[in-house]
């Protein structure tokens, strides 16, 4: 590629009121001894006084590592290369320490990814805050309790979190507040690095309207990044989308959704749709109702041996039924309210059935998981898997019972042994299961990679987690669930953590090891777009409580619940986007 | 305040529980000191009854049921009645306890305080200035120091300041000649006499407290929010000590709590090679003379200690870190 200057539809702000000009920018990765890595490539932009911009990419893109150079953040071995970053005329690479930090007052500021943990955790809120004014003496002593009032109420906070320690406050709140501490700058830069991204769906939503709102009133540039283009479409007036170390496209939202110029871009908007629509397509996918009216496998080609029973041997075997079931954990603290996770919840999952469970965080799913499982026992009900009561199963009988029901697990860089090959994390399931030994349970790791669709298998075996990207080591995660030749999977989230490039892929396999062995499959989300991708019939969980429940595409497409429709429209969907503006 | 109440409420309990099994746990071995003493004499020949009495009479048959037992020795550990020493007849168990403690406290127990503060600053300063010489000098030099066996840097320091340089002396808490006494002289005597042993805990210690500390705090340096202090524009100072340096102290209480423990306990090396008339001197003799009471005051008060600094760390995880006050 040779574009150093953004693709075609450039918004350039007016010359004289450039806030941030940015030239041939690089910054690259050295450490000793290692081949430097080029994070950001040469990238130049300039931005005017209150834009609200958007940069878009995937996971490596360099679009955080951008965002820090931006505010002079980047730390040892990342290092600026190349290029100028003008601010308000002057280049911030200039700038001697103690420049830089009064530049941080009245200039940029950043909020970070993870704003639950940007809080320290021993200081009580107010303190954050008198540290701040402290630093940089621009509230007088005597104004200062009450500005700390008024900026956490800013950002829809009571003046009680200010007597808290961040632990004390939830996700969103903390969040929340890093806006606030930020916002107390008075900057006249804003960087949000994924402000929202580790936040529940339904937070997500409700801290981004802040951010705009804030944007709008308080009047600041902002930069807005994220890995989720619908969410900077929903949100941003121009998007700068990023690929590997470049801006491959940089033009207003509208045109980037309805003209998009990168085959990049193009790839990540085909990613989205709604949930709601009649039909649904996103790459190597239609949603299930479509694909069973037209009487057609999501794939042709049957995937080579079958390293899990054939759908026929399984056509007798066994469903899962959950009756009643609650479950309720002791108060967390003395003097507070018990809490209910579940409650009164039933359903059927039929052998080589796909079903969702949906809910926003603290919805009750991932503790159904757990029941099913046999790893927490509930406090009333029932659940059978065939003739099995799960409820009362020791040790030993849960064994048993993990080699037909088995969990995939979200965090896929974490659910592996960062010291163990492919082949080694494979090997243990199966022997363990199937009693298969040396040569034979070889063969059967091979072939379990080949079924996950990590070929060459040889290769893929010796691997260790570091050298697989995301999807493919989701994809081991999912092998390893299948080691024991499983009925049905229990999926948690299995694609939340992955970019949506990769989404696909794991979701397709899902549906494969569903379609042509059989195997059914609980697939808890808060993704409604991918439930309707690959599940049949779903479950709608809130507070603990099934509030509705059918077939996916019916559900999704005619919501009767409140709750069903707030999740609905927490979905970043670009097409809406358009339709607001 | 309920925090306190808490672990002090633990405290008491732990302190009896521990106090009850010193009680029970040599009556659940078989025979008494009598019958072992007669055992070894019957080796000579036979034993008369009346040696047999005399024996007793002498170490003292318990009377009465267990329970009275156990009600007159609470009694006794409460008032610190601890009987007669075997070995040092007739002083009492008490007296040498309470002699020999000021000074393990004030050398084991202070020199263990001020190699942790100091260590801990030391290492605040070495993550601080990350890859410069403030970083490399004391953390290398510490982690070769403290490479070295206790006894060996003991001895070294004994043979060239004591021996060969006769700038310190070589044994004992203080001259032989000096009278005890709230005299500046003797106090002067006293720390001079201290010098050695205390620079020998400093040297073996101080590498740890620096190479933990320093080590915490690379982690917390890492952390968002030293990221976002930092982005906030605090000044370099602040980000240091009120963001990084306080979080990174905390995992480093627990090795502080186990290392004040070990302060009685632990004495007994260091002041068996420096002849300093401290607890663990006294353990040393009480075992080699097999003092039973000296013995039995001494695992006592040990276990105390260890109670004691548990104790002390709990609450001051109380009062720096939040989280644990719930």
């Amino acid at each position: 590629m040779s574009m150093t200057t953004p693709a075609s539809g450039t918004v350039s702000a007016a010359e004289n009121d450039v806030l941030l000009d940015v030239r041939e920018l690089s910054v690259v990765y050295a450490s000793p001894g290692m081949e430097p890595v080029q994070a950001v490539d040469r990238v130049s932009f300039t931005l005017g006084r209150g834009e609200f911009v958007g940069l878009v990419g995937e996971s490596g893109s360099g679009k955080s590592t951008l965002g820090f150079a931006l505010t002079r953040l980047q730390k040892a071995p990342a290092q600026i290369s190349n290029g100028r970053i003008l601010f308000g005329g002057r280049d911030i690479r200039e700038l001697d320490a103690e420049e830089l930090r009064r530049q941080r007052q009245g200039g940029f500021a950043m909020v970070l990814q993870s704003g639950m943990n940007a809080l320290n955790p021993v200081r009580t809120i107010r303190n954050h805050f008198m540290d701040v004014f402290r630093a940089h003496g621009h509230v007088g002593a005597h104004e200062r309790a009450g500005r700390a009032a008024e900026l956490v109420q800013k950002v829809g906070l009571g003046p009680e979190v200010l007597d808290r320690y961040p632990g004390e406050l939830s996700g969103g709140m903390r969040q929340r507040v890093s806006i606030a501490i930020a916002l107390s700058l008075e900057p006249q830069l804003m960087v949000f690095d994924e402000p929202t991204t580790a936040l529940d769906v339904l937070v997500q939503h409700a801290v981004m309207d802040t951010i705009q709102a804030l944007q709008k009133s308080e009047n600041f540039t902002a930069i807005l990044i994220s890995h989720d283009l619908g969410i900077v479409l929903e949100a941003t007036e121009r998007v700068m989308v990023m690929h590997e170390g470049r801006i491959v496209e940089d033009a207003r939202s509208v045109d980037i959704l309805e003209r998009p110029q990168d085959p990049y871009t193009r790839m990540l908007l085909s990613h989205y749709a709604d949930p709601r629509a009649e039909t649904i397509s996103i790459p190597g996918f239609v949603d299930m109702g479509t694909r069973k009216r037209e009487g057609k496998a999501r794939i042709d080609v049957t995937t080579t041996r079958p390293t899990v029973s054939a759908r026929q041997a399984r056509s007798a075997d066994s469903a899962i039924v959950v009756e009643g079931v609650s479950k309720v954990y002791p108060a967390p603290r003395r003097g507070e309210e018990k809490v209910t996770a579940v409650s009164d919840v039933s359903f059927r999952l039929e052998p080589g059935e796909a079903l969702a469970l949906v809910g926003a965080s603290g919805s009750g799913k991932s503790t159904l998981a757990k029941l099913i499982t046999g790893v927490e026992k509930p406090t009333a009900g029932s659940i059978r898997f065939g003739d099995l009561d799960v409820t009362g199963l020791r040790r030993r009988a849960l064994r048993e019972l993990h080699k037909d029901v088995q969990m995939v697990f979200q965090d896929p860089y974490s659910a592996l042994n960062p010291l163990h090959t492919v082949e080694y994390t494979l090997t243990r399931p199966v022997v363990n299961y199937t009693g298969l030994r040396g040569a034979d349970a070889r063969r059967r790791v091979l072939e379990l990679l080949d079924t996950v669709g990590l070929t060459p298998v040889e290769q893929f075996a010796a691997k260790l987690p570091h050298q697989l990207s995301g999807g493919q080591r989701q994809r081991v995660v999912i092998a390893r669930a299948l080691a024991s030749d499983p009925q049905v999977l229990i999926a948690d989230e299995p694609v939340s953590m992955l970019d949506v490039s990769l989404r696909a892929g794991v979701l397709a396999l899902l549906e494969d090891l569903r379609e042509q062995w059989g195997v059914s499959m609980l697939y808890i989300t808060h993704d409604l777009l991918s439930a309707r991708l690959v599940t049949e019939n779903i479950l709608v969980l809130n507070r603990g409580r099934v509030v509705e429940r059918g077939e996916t595409a019916q559900v999704l497409r005619h919501p009767s619940d409140e709750y069903t429709v707030s999740l609905l429209d927490a979905v970043p969907n670009p097409a809406r986007a358009k339709g607001a503006r | 305040m309920k925090y306190i109440a808490q672990k002090l409420g633990l405290f008491v309990l732990t302190l009896w529980a521990a106090v009850t099994l010193n009680f029970f746990l040599p009556r659940l071995m078989p025979g008494s000191p009598a019958d072992a003493a007669i055992a070894k004499l019957s080796q000579n020949g036979p034993v008369t009854e009346a040696t047999r009495a005399a024996i007793e009479a002498q170490l003292g048959v318990p009377t009465g049921s267990l329970w009275d037992q156990y009600l007159s020795y609470l009694h006794q550990v409460v008032t610190l009645d601890f009987g007669v020493s075997y070995t040092f007849y007739p002083q009492t168990v008490s007296s040498m306890v309470s002699t020999a403690l000021p000074y393990t406290i004030g050398l084991v127990g202070i020199v263990t305080v001020l190699a942790f503060v100091l260590g801990t600053l030391i290492g605040v300063a070495a993550a601080w200035k990350r890859g410069t010489w403030l970083d490399s000098l004391p953390t290398l030099t510490g982690s070769f120091l403290s490479t070295f066996p206790y006894f060996w840097t003991a001895l070294l320091l004994l043979f060239f300041l004591g021996y060969v340089l006769h700038w310190f002396p070589t044994t004992g808490a203080y001259a032989a000649t000096s009278t005890p006494g709230f005299t500046a002289e003797f106090i002067g005597d006293v720390l001079l006499h201290a010098i050695l042993p205390a620079l020998t805990i400093l040297i073996t210690s101080l590498g740890g407290w620096i190479i933990g500390m320093r080590n915490a705090m690379i982690n917390t340096l890492g952390d968002d929010y030293v990221t976002f202090a930092e982005a906030n524009g605090l000044r370099g100072r602040t980000v240091a000590i009120r963001y990084a340096a306080r979080n990174a102290i905390l995992p480093n209480l627990t090795g502080f709590g186990l290392a004040l423990g070990g302060v009685v306990g632990g004495s007994i090396l260091v002041e068996q090679v420096f002849g300093y008339p401290g607890i663990g001197y006294l353990l040393f003799n009480a075992v080699i003379g097999q003092d039973y009471p000296l013995m039995q005051a001494l695992f006592l008060m040990i276990t105390v200690s260890v109670l004691i600094a548990n104790f002390l760390v709990d609450i001051l995880y109380g009062v720096l870190d939040p989280r644990t006050r719930r």
